[in-house]
């Protein structure tokens, strides 16, 4: 009776404890609560058992565990006798009292298991402190040295309160310093970034010309007649940018400004002469002025004014919505600017000034400093966004600057920058180049030039390429160097006198295209072959082929003396009269499949040569992949017989258990089928420590330090190790390893 | 005990055998008593007290943050309820307090006009207890971790000072000086102990572990030098020579008579040698947990018929039967470390004070009442104890039937 008690507690403990849930198990916890009335005895097994289980290095177990406690706790004296006992370590297992005992994962667990203690411990203390004393101690305890404050609803203690504090004061010392740096930083580069907008702001009116609401309204009040000089007046006071204004452009931006009216006047004024509606315009004007010749002073005026016969008449422009503006030379310093002042605003300014409204957001500054920074932001995009608007077209100023540098001086060296390497000796040298090379620019010259030129004639020809002057000045070094004759130039000149040249006896005979092209064709079909001995010694008898000479003694007078001097070598000579050519052939590609049927309906659509790795060799096969040969079919027969008598069907796991269920004999069932599978998990519902985060270190672990790569590595350490050892082993500092 | 009443009246049994078997009684049956309390005044870890031998009322404690505070044990309430009141203080406010941790209090053996101090200041102040003012400092060259007065001393009123240096001082309260230096140890001397028998009689525990016996009159050398294995060469290493542990040694502790001495240990074992030849009792008293790097201090009762010693252990003061090294019992209450203990001789009981801040008062359990007295008492307990009660009554609820 006893021991079944005590057997049923025990379940119930740890059923309770490692359900992993937040709440216990009513049910269970009444059972158990049932059997410790009983006697106190179950009182001490549940006591063991709970305390065992706190023990457990699992968070959720533990607060299980704890919840238990805490029932037990309110109801038995026997109970909070034995737990007061051992209070210190129920307090270092579940408020963390001993620092280097933390509380295990799940963290989230772990801290609700701390405050809940935290608060269990002072219900506790409020309604049994006075009966036993070491409770009272270690509610003192918690509260004086470990400093938990019992209010806090987070429970922290002083010592993370202190941290917390600690973060926050240094967070502002950090903040205060940033906005003082950023305050001092605005401003010391406020003046420029002022200076910057107002040039680009004027570098944009420079650009376009604006037109003001005052504008319009001085143009609409002046008189009609001289308004659209003053418009021409104002554009060709902008020295450079009226030209490069697109009609349509200037259009969008007259429509923008001004009245309707005034515009389709000067779209007249500026249409009519190239314009075949226009003299159609005129007719219908001049009919309308005769229809309607009694009409209102004002239509006169109105067509006087615009030139339009009606109000009625429509026109169509065509205006693009953008604006743009071109490089052209008589802007360029304007756009220029324009571009590096964009530049230095996208790349300086602007971030700068959003790092400092960005600080000054943060850390909670002055509003006047935040104010002036986001005006200085406001501006700065607005101008940005203004010159989008423009739509500059850059020129592509591509080495400008280089080019006025060459311009200014002269420098040979550049003439040397853009020649390719070349290497070795060229007989053909291009017609183009061959001053470059120190050669008379002509073949024809170049033949004078094997009956020995003096060089010193050669400048009478200068090369048209470079400047004359560079140019003589480096013939003249080239002359100097031909003396020389340690230099490559005296090296060529040493070739070209000595060497006939062959381009010059075939474009003499026939003219250098053809001939060019019918070597070409030989060389098509004719293999290349590496210069050898044989080549060397073709048609004629080697002197001493096949003959190896041995080396007789390097001794002044030991010689010894049965040694030939000579030996013939049939293989030898044999390779250096003959010569090896291989013959790969040709790659041809696999245009046959597999087609071995896959049991699914699909066949193979492997591409190998001779043999499937799945299918073995190919054979050929009929449009269900039955091998067409008979004996392929029965070899085919044999291998699938073979394989499915290596797992006979009987062996199948269910069956076995189904049979050993039946007649009681143990057949290896689970031999067969639990190959492979792990053990099942012990406690299901516990969230698992082990399963570790899925990181990218972990991951990197996983590959980085799993058994076979370490093993790998260590043995080619290993090796090399032992390398070195067996090479050096002789020499004291390796041997000393 | 009516018996031992009885027999001690016919004159049958000598006095000292009631005595004997009552204190003994107390000292077994000491446990951690809601009726005792000691007032907190510390704010942290306490390294030492001290119990004056005169009246046996008043404590001394030292704490690890240089307070020093008088405690008075004596209840003249008539209630047994009782929390011992902080006499006086010498707080952090007091401008003579000690800058560091106190290490070591002891009373004047002989007035409790006096108490001595050390503390890891470097100094040793001598205190009047009236004025709360030093009267005599001692400056060192290093940490002070141990002084000690001796108890008996009629001749001599010297204090042995052990410091971060391997001397030993001998401090002279008549001259206000140091007067002697006792040489010999290789490393700091963690704990000083004059012998309660013969006045001349020091013992020293250093980190060297060695426990060195001096006679202070001697200047040459030490008595002896206590050895774990009795000088028997073949069980120890040759470094492991007259060593009396194989760590640091950092408790030291005579027996009421003075014919022992015990030992501690940072390998966790506690030693006890006979005093007069420095042979090793080899009385096991299993692992006796000991992390401390400072002194340790521990206390033997006396009066009872086994000795017992009570030596903190971790954060319990583990009590062991003096000559057979069984273990009595583990008093458990503490919440940390448990730094010191001092045996109350005359009401058998136990303050011990750790780094909780806390001084607990072990107080021996009542005799149950006996079968006579329980009648009349029932009411009155009833009465009296019923807002307790309630806490010890189970309370299952009914509905777990």
């Amino acid at each position: 009776m006893e021991l079944s008690r005590r057997d049923r507690l025990s379940e119930l403990v740890e059923q309770l404890t490692t359900s992993g849930e937040p709440q216990l198990n009513q049910a269970s916890m009444k059972e158990i609560k049932k059997i410790c009335k009983v006697s106190n005895d179950c009182i001490d097994h549940v006591y063991h058992s709970v305390i065992s289980q706190l023990n457990q290095e699992h968070a959720e177990v533990r607060l299980s565990a704890f919840q238990i406690a805490s029932e037990l706790f309110s109801r038995s004296h026997h109970f909070r006798t034995l737990l007061v006992d051992n209070f210190q370590e129920f307090l270092e297992l579940t408020v963390e009292t001993d620092s280097e005992q933390p509380l295990p994962p799940p963290k989230e667990v772990a801290r609700k298991l701390r405050s809940l203690a935290i608060q269990t411990v002072q219900s506790w203390q409020t309604s049994y402190g006075a009966a036993y004393k070491k409770l009272a101690l270690g509610y003192h305890f918690l509260k004086q040295v470990k400093k938990v404050d019992f209010q806090d609803a987070e429970a922290r203690t002083v010592a993370e309160r202190s941290r917390e504090v600690d973060r926050q004061r240094k967070m502002q010392r950090i903040y205060k310093e940033r906005v003082e740096a950023a305050s001092k930083d605005m401003e010391e580069s406020y003046q420029e970034i002022e200076a910057t907008l107002t040039e680009m702001e004027s570098c944009m009116s420079l650009l376009f010309p604006e037109f003001d609401v005052i504008d319009i309204q001085t143009t609409n009040s002046s008189p009609p007649s001289s308004q659209p000089a003053n418009e021409c007046l104002s554009v060709e006071e902008q020295p450079c940018c009226s030209k490069d204004l697109k009609d349509d452009g200037r259009e969008g931006m007259m429509q923008k400004k001004e009245s309707r009216e005034e515009k389709k006047r000067e779209e007249e004024e500026e249409d009519d002469n190239d314009n075949e509606e226009d003299e159609e315009e005129e007719e219908e004007e001049e009919e309308s002025g005769e229809e309607e010749e009694g009409e209102s002073l004002d239509e006169h005026l109105f067509i006087r004014n615009s030139g339009l016969i009606s109000h009625a008449y429509s026109l169509d422009l065509n205006l693009s919505p953008g604006l743009r503006v071109k490089e052209t030379e008589d802007n360029e310093a304007v756009v220029s600017t324009v571009k590096d002042l964009h530049r230095l605003i996208t790349n300086k300014h602007l971030p700068a000034v959003q790092g400092w409204v960005q600080v000054f957001t943060k850390s909670g500054a002055e509003q006047q400093l935040l104010r002036r920074a986001l005006d200085l932001k406001r501006s700065l995009e607005a101008t940005l966004q203004k010159h989008q608007e423009l739509h500059i077209d850059y020129k592509t100023r591509v080495r400008k600057v280089m080019k006025a540098a060459s311009d200014g001086e002269e420098d040979d060296d550049d003439d040397f920058d853009e020649v390719p390497e070349k290497e070795g000796y060229e007989p053909h040298i291009p017609e183009h180049l061959r001053a470059e090379y120190g050669l008379d620019p002509s073949p024809s010259t170049s033949t004078a030039a094997v009956t020995n030129t003096p060089p010193a004639q050669r400048p009478a020809a200068p090369p048209p390429l470079s400047s004359s002057s560079s140019s003589s000045r480096r013939l003249k070094r080239l002359t100097e160097e031909d003396q020389d004759p340690t230099c490559a130039a005296a090296t060529l000149r040493h070739l070209k006198q000595n060497l006939p040249l062959p381009k010059q006896s075939s474009s003499s005979s026939s003219g250098p295209s053809s001939s060019q092209s019918s070597s070409d064709q030989k060389a098509v079909g004719a293999p290349v072959v590496p210069f050898g001995l044989d080549l060397y010694y073709w048609g004629q008898e080697q002197p001493n082929a096949g003959k190896i000479v041995k080396m007789s003694s390097q001794h002044q007078f030991w010689v010894p003396i049965d040694v030939d001097e000579e030996v013939e070598n049939k293989e030898l000579l044999a390779e250096s009269r003959s010569r090896y050519i291989s013959f790969p052939g040709s790659f041809t590609p696999v245009n046959h499949y597999c087609s071995a049927s896959l049991g699914n309906g699909k066949l193979c659509q492997r591409q190998d040569r001779l043999k499937c790795p799945f299918h073995g060799p190919i054979i050929p096969r009929d449009q269900e992949g039955r091998p067409c040969r008979q004996e392929d079919r029965l070899r085919e027969e044999q291998e699938k017989r073979r394989k499915s008598e290596e797992q006979p069907d009987w062996r199948d796991a269910e069956l076995m258990r189904d049979i050993e269920a039946a007649t009681g004999e143990n057949l290896g069932s689970d031999r067969v089928g639990k190959k492979g599978k792990g053990r099942k998990k012990k406690y299901p519902n516990l969230s698992d420590l082990k399963q570790g985060a899925n990181t990218a270190r972990s991951r990197l672990e996983k590959k980085v330090l799993n058994k076979s790569s370490m093993r790998r590595i260590a043995e080619v350490m290993a090796k090399a190790d032992r390398r070195k050892h067996d090479k050096f082993s002789n020499q004291f500092n390796y041997a000393l390893q | 005990m009516l018996g031992f009443l009885t027999a001690r009246q016919a004159g049958l049994d000598d006095p000292l055998r009631l005595r004997r078997a009552e204190s003994t009684r107390r000292v077994l049956s000491l446990t951690l008593n809601p009726d005792r309390e000691v007032d907190r005044i510390h704010g942290n870890g306490i390294n030492t007290i001290d119990i004056e031998v005169i009246e046996g009322r008043y404590m001394l404690s030292g704490g690890a943050d240089g307070v020093i505070v008088i405690y008075d044990l004596e209840n003249y309430s008539g209630n047994l309820q009782y929390a011992c009141k902080a006499v006086c203080t010498v707080g952090r406010s007091n401008r003579y307090v000690h800058k560091f941790s106190v290490e070591t209090v002891q009373w004047y053996p002989y007035d409790t006009g006096m108490f001595v101090s050390s503390s890891f200041d470097k100094t040793m102040k001598v205190w009047d207890t009236e004025t709360l003012k030093p009267a005599e400092v001692f400056e060192f060259e290093g940490n002070v971790y141990s002084h000690h007065l001796s108890p008996i001393a009629r001749k001599h009123s010297l204090i042995a000072v052990g410091t971060k240096e391997p001397k030993i001082q001998l401090c002279d309260l008549k001259s206000g000086s140091r007067i002697h230096v006792l040489q010999g140890h290789k490393a700091e001397v963690l704990s000083v102990r004059w012998s309660p028998r013969y006045e001349h009689i020091l013992a020293t525990a250093s980190a060297d572990s060695k426990v060195k016996v001096w006679d202070v009159r001697r200047a040459s050398g030490c008595l002896f030098t206590l050895d774990q294995h009795n000088g028997d060469k073949s069980k120890g290493a040759s470094e492991a020579v007259n060593t009396a542990h194989n760590g640091r040694v950092n408790g030291l502790c005579f027996t009421g008579d003075g014919l022992y001495l015990l030992t501690t240990g940072t390998d966790d074992r506690m030693r006890l040698w006979n005093s007069a030849t420095g042979e090793n009792t080899l009385v096991n008293y299993g692992k006796v947990s000991n992390e401390s790097r400072k002194k340790l201090q521990f206390t033997v009762s006396r009066g009872s018929s086994p000795e017992l010693v009570f030596v903190p252990c971790e954060s319990s003061v583990a009590a062991y039967a003096l000559h057979t090294g069984e273990l009595v019992t583990m008093l458990r209450g503490h919440y940390n470390n448990v730094d010191c203990c001092e045996f109350h001789p005359d009401y058998q009981e136990l303050y011990s004070g750790g780094k909780d801040c806390n001084i607990l008062a072990w107080i021996p359990a009542l005799r149950a009442a006996d079968v006579e007295e329980e009648s009349k008492s029932a009411n009155q307990a009833a009465a009296d104890q019923s807002t307790v009660s309630t806490a010890f009554q189970d309370a299952w609820s009914s509905d777990e039937d």
